[in-house]
């Protein structure tokens, strides 16, 4: 029996994620190991006997031969246990699943704001090349990319916090309220989504410029098929693709980007968890946080990959073709 | 002009009760109410919150606040008053008596504080934790033998030798604090139990933990003491000193250290006041005496002659602290008053290499954390050090692989480390760190003086205040001696906060007394 093409894509897809999961885990262990300063030194500050750090050493299996802490690591993450916090005992599993809503929430917000401005300013700048609006938003696009994220948040603060008193700063709010929570999330959001903004914006004008003047769109137009619908509807879809794939990559760049939000907005979340953890070189809890982190963008560049096949019809053309 | 129609008021009106009902803040709008104050902490809660397995001033900070010692310390000073207990008396060098006050009971239906838990506090500083390891503050009461009770609510406190430095650095600190037996049998005060439970007598209990997130203290219903200013106290973790600060401009926060760099900045600002506490902490850069050509006490001299400290300090701090001549700060028993207070001359300096045999200078690395002012020293050394031909290459290093390179061997490899060591109320807890033994622990110079070991022993182990300060002196002259040490700061302790607040610090700024807390 013979798997239809588009199923095979999806196979070796899902192959290739899942060899790019254990070259990261493994990877990810070897450089643990290459950070200087014994961690349970770290851990117990100056006023730690030689016994404490010995007793310490043990219960974070340092003492251990690295091959068999290797294979223990890899055969725990397959059992799905990532070990146990060795400064307050409780599972690791169970301070990441805490804290990775805020994170998710967070990137999701920043990817959304991202989205929902950069897809129209693209949009609008592709359908009136060498306008003002164009020209402006060029130059704003880049000023958006070019700006460091931290340089953002602690202007955004300045602004909305400290002059306008209009927006927090810290936290995720107290109290359950989910209009608390929101206002909280604006600024950590804005300061991480602003350069994908300009991104967005400036990626979707080419790739839309590009498009409009292939030959179908020609065509649509001698058919008098109305501009708006052949913007929106044809090759907007077309244009898209780039854009897609940017934005899968984006996930895991806002991932990382995740971390100095939370930690200028002291936020909680993956980001804290895992700065927290490296100052005091608290191995599982590093160790599950970037795999969770490595986990989250392999899945969504293998979503993105199975993305193409809806947006490209001409895609699954061609892989039924080269069967 | 304005519109102030029925259907725009009735529009608006709506629109606040739909907002308000979803929990929606107004921060404009919104009052500080004074019965609740949020302070910032560097970080999250790590670890247990037993007073022997505490981590850190963090934890230790909350478990002062909901538990009680039989002394504790006065704010701003290292006095202390009576506590928990009704006496405490030094009956001779190996006994102090105690008796507690009645009625003070454990929260959360724990019962009434007795001697038997005096008895299981102090001795749970010596049996191993769960996991069969020793107690990370064990040396804190390494003196004690024994707590012997004689009454429900009297008892003695025996100790193997004299041991001076429990008056200042455990009794009144958070070594010396009590907490429930019975609620420690039952699985309090484990950070890896949710929601955690600390049962103290304090004036607070700690009524929440979100992990990276809050910390809540409220104000203990049973409290006999007087009552505190505040109804909550919210402890809110910010990594980031600019976010603390930024977060007290919007008034967010309400107390929160700042940078010594900073400092006059923040001042600037309206509705911000604040506290500068001289601290008793020591930072120095040192010199390792076992490695060539700091094994030449010409070379340590003319290193030492040739940094300007107060320019150092100029540049680093913002002119913020002052120069520190000796490890103990004043103030302190054993502060040495008539220490030398040199002054730069690199044209000696550069005489005393030549005839250390490096007319040239010579090149050699400087070792420090990764923190902007001790980067700021570290170049301004470097440039100092280069006016005599000495080139100084920087080491910046994050905490943990900073704290590593002075350990076991690889600290023979070291040249020069600039360090920063906190300091405690009584002088055996700075000396400690210097003597033979700490030599690839601690001791980064790698300096053995048996004279200074023999003094600093027997200065912690007698009660003679007027020779323990006489001791401690000759063992500071002992250092100065050695050419090892090029003393920076004491270091100042900056708080920034609003004004209708009177934050409660001790002095060497790590340690909080938030019960203590008041409006001004």
């Amino acid at each position: 029996m013979s798997l239809s093409p588009k199923l095979r894509y999806v196979g070796s897809r899902l192959v290739t994620t899942l060899l790019v999961l254990l070259c990261a885990t493994i990877l990810l262990f070897g450089l643990t190991l290459l950070i200087p300063g014994n961690p349970a030194e770290v851990l117990l500050g100056p006023r730690a006997t030689p016994e404490t750090v010995q007793a310490y050493s043990h219960a974070m299996g340092l003492d251990r031969p690295l091959l068999q802490r290797l294979l223990i690591f890899l055969g725990n993450v397959l059992r799905g246990d990532l070990g146990r916090d060795v400064i307050s005992g409780r599972p690791v599993l169970d301070l990441v699943l805490e804290v990775f809503p805020y994170t998710l929430t967070l990137t999701l917000a920043a990817i959304g704001l991202a989205v929902v401005l950069g897809v129209p300013l693209g949009c609008y700048a592709a359908t009136h090349p060498g306008s003002w609006f164009d020209q402006v938003g060029a130059v704003t696009s880049v000023a958006f990319i070019a700006m460091p994220n931290f340089v953002v948040a602690v202007f955004l603060v300045l602004i909305f916090s400290v002059w306008l008193h209009w927006l927090p700063v810290l936290g995720v709010g107290r109290g359950g309220g989910w209009g608390d929570a929101a206002l909280r999330l604006i600024l950590p959001a804005l300061s991480l989504a602003l350069s994908w903004i300009g991104y967005i914006a400036r990626l979707l004008r080419a790739s839309l410029l590009e498009v409009l003047g292939e030959a179908h769109i020609r065509t649509a137009r001698a058919y008098g098929v109305p501009e708006r619908r052949i913007v929106y509807r044809n090759a907007l879809k077309l244009a898209a693709i780039p854009t897609v794939a940017i934005l899968g990559l984006g996930v895991g760049r806002l991932l990382g980007g995740a971390i100095f939000a939370e930690i200028v907005f002291a936020r909680p979340g993956l980001g804290t968890l895992v700065y927290d953890a490296i100052a005091v070189r608290n191995y599982p809890v590093v160790q599950a946080t970037v795999l969770v982190v490595v986990g989250v963008f392999t899945l969504t560049n293998l979503l993105t990959d199975l993305s193409y096949l809806w947006l490209d019809p001409r895609l699954g053309r061609r892989l039924g073709e080269g069967r | 002009m304005t519109d102030f129609s029925r259907r725009r008021i009735l529009g608006a009106a709506a629109t606040t009760a739909i907002l308000s009902a979803t929990g929606f803040p107004f921060p404009v709008l919104a009052q500080q109410g004074r019965t609740s104050i949020t302070l910032a902490i560097g970080r999250d809660i790590q670890g247990l919150l037993t007073p022997p397995e505490r981590i850190g001033p963090i934890e230790g900070n909350i478990i002062r606040t909901v538990c009680q010692g039989l002394i504790r310390f006065k704010p701003g000073s290292f006095e202390w008053e009576l506590s928990a207990a009704k006496t405490l008396t030094q009956v001779s060098d190996t006994e102090i008596s105690f008796e507690l006050n009645p009625g003070l009971t454990f929260h959360g239906g724990y019962g009434e504080m007795t001697a038997d838990d005096v008895k299981f506090s102090f001795e749970l500083f010596a049996k191993p934790t769960a996991d069969g390891k020793p107690a990370g503050y064990a040396k804190d009461w390494a003196s004690l033998d024994h707590v012997e009770v004689t009454g429900k609510y009297t008892g003695k406190i025996m100790l193997k030798s004299a041991a001076p430095q429990l008056w200042l650095v455990v009794l009144p600190d958070n070594s010396g604090l009590i907490i429930s037996k019975k609620a420690f049998e039952a699985g309090c005060y484990r950070s890896d139990q949710q929601p955690i439970k600390v049962i103290g007598t304090g004036a607070y209990t700690l009524a929440e933990w979100v992990p990276n997130q809050r910390v809540v203290l409220k104000a203990n219903p049973d409290w006999k003491g007087e009552k505190p200013a505040f109804a909550e106290v919210v402890l809110q973790p910010v990594r980031d000193p600019k976010t603390a600060e930024l977060a007290l401009r919007a008034n967010e926060l309400q107390f929160t250290p700042v940078e010594p760099a900073d400092a006059a900045e923040i001042e600037k600002e309206k509705d911000t006041k604040l506290l500068r506490q001289d601290s008793i902490n020591y930072v120095w850069i040192g010199l390792n005496v076992e490695k060539p050509p700091f094994d030449n006490p010409k070379v340590r001299q003319a290193l030492k002659l040739a940094i300007d400290v107060e320019q150092v300090l100029a540049g680093a701090y913002n002119g913020t602290v002052k120069p520190a001549y000796a490890l103990m700060a004043p103030g302190l028993l054993g502060y040495w008053a008539d220490a030398p207070k040199p002054k730069a001359d690199p044209a000696a300096a550069k005489k005393l290499l030549a005839e250390a045999g490096h007319p040239n200078g010579f090149k050699c690395t400087l070792t420090l954390m990764s923190k902007p002012t001790y980067q700021a020293i570290g170049q301004i050394v470097q440039a100092l050090l280069g006016e005599i031909g000495v080139q100084v290459d920087l080491q910046v290093l994050d905490a943990a692989a900073y704290y590593a390179v002075g350990k076991g061997d690889s600290g023979k490899n070291l040249d020069m480390a600039l360090q920063r060591f906190g300091g405690k109320a009584d002088p055996a807890f700075q000396t400690q760190w210097f003597v033979a033994s700490q030599i690839g622990t601690w001791n980064w110079q790698r300096w053995n003086d048996p004279q200074f070991d023999d003094a600093s022993a027997k200065a912690a182990s007698i009660n003679d205040k007027a020779e323990r300060n006489r001791l401690y002196i000759e063992a500071q002259k002992r250092m100065e001696q050695s050419g090892a040490y090029i003393w920076l700061t004491h270091e100042a302790n900056i708080f920034a906060f609003r004004p209708w607040l009177k934050p409660a610090v001790l002095p060497n700024g790590d340690d909080m007394l938030y019960d203590r807390f008041t409006t001004a």
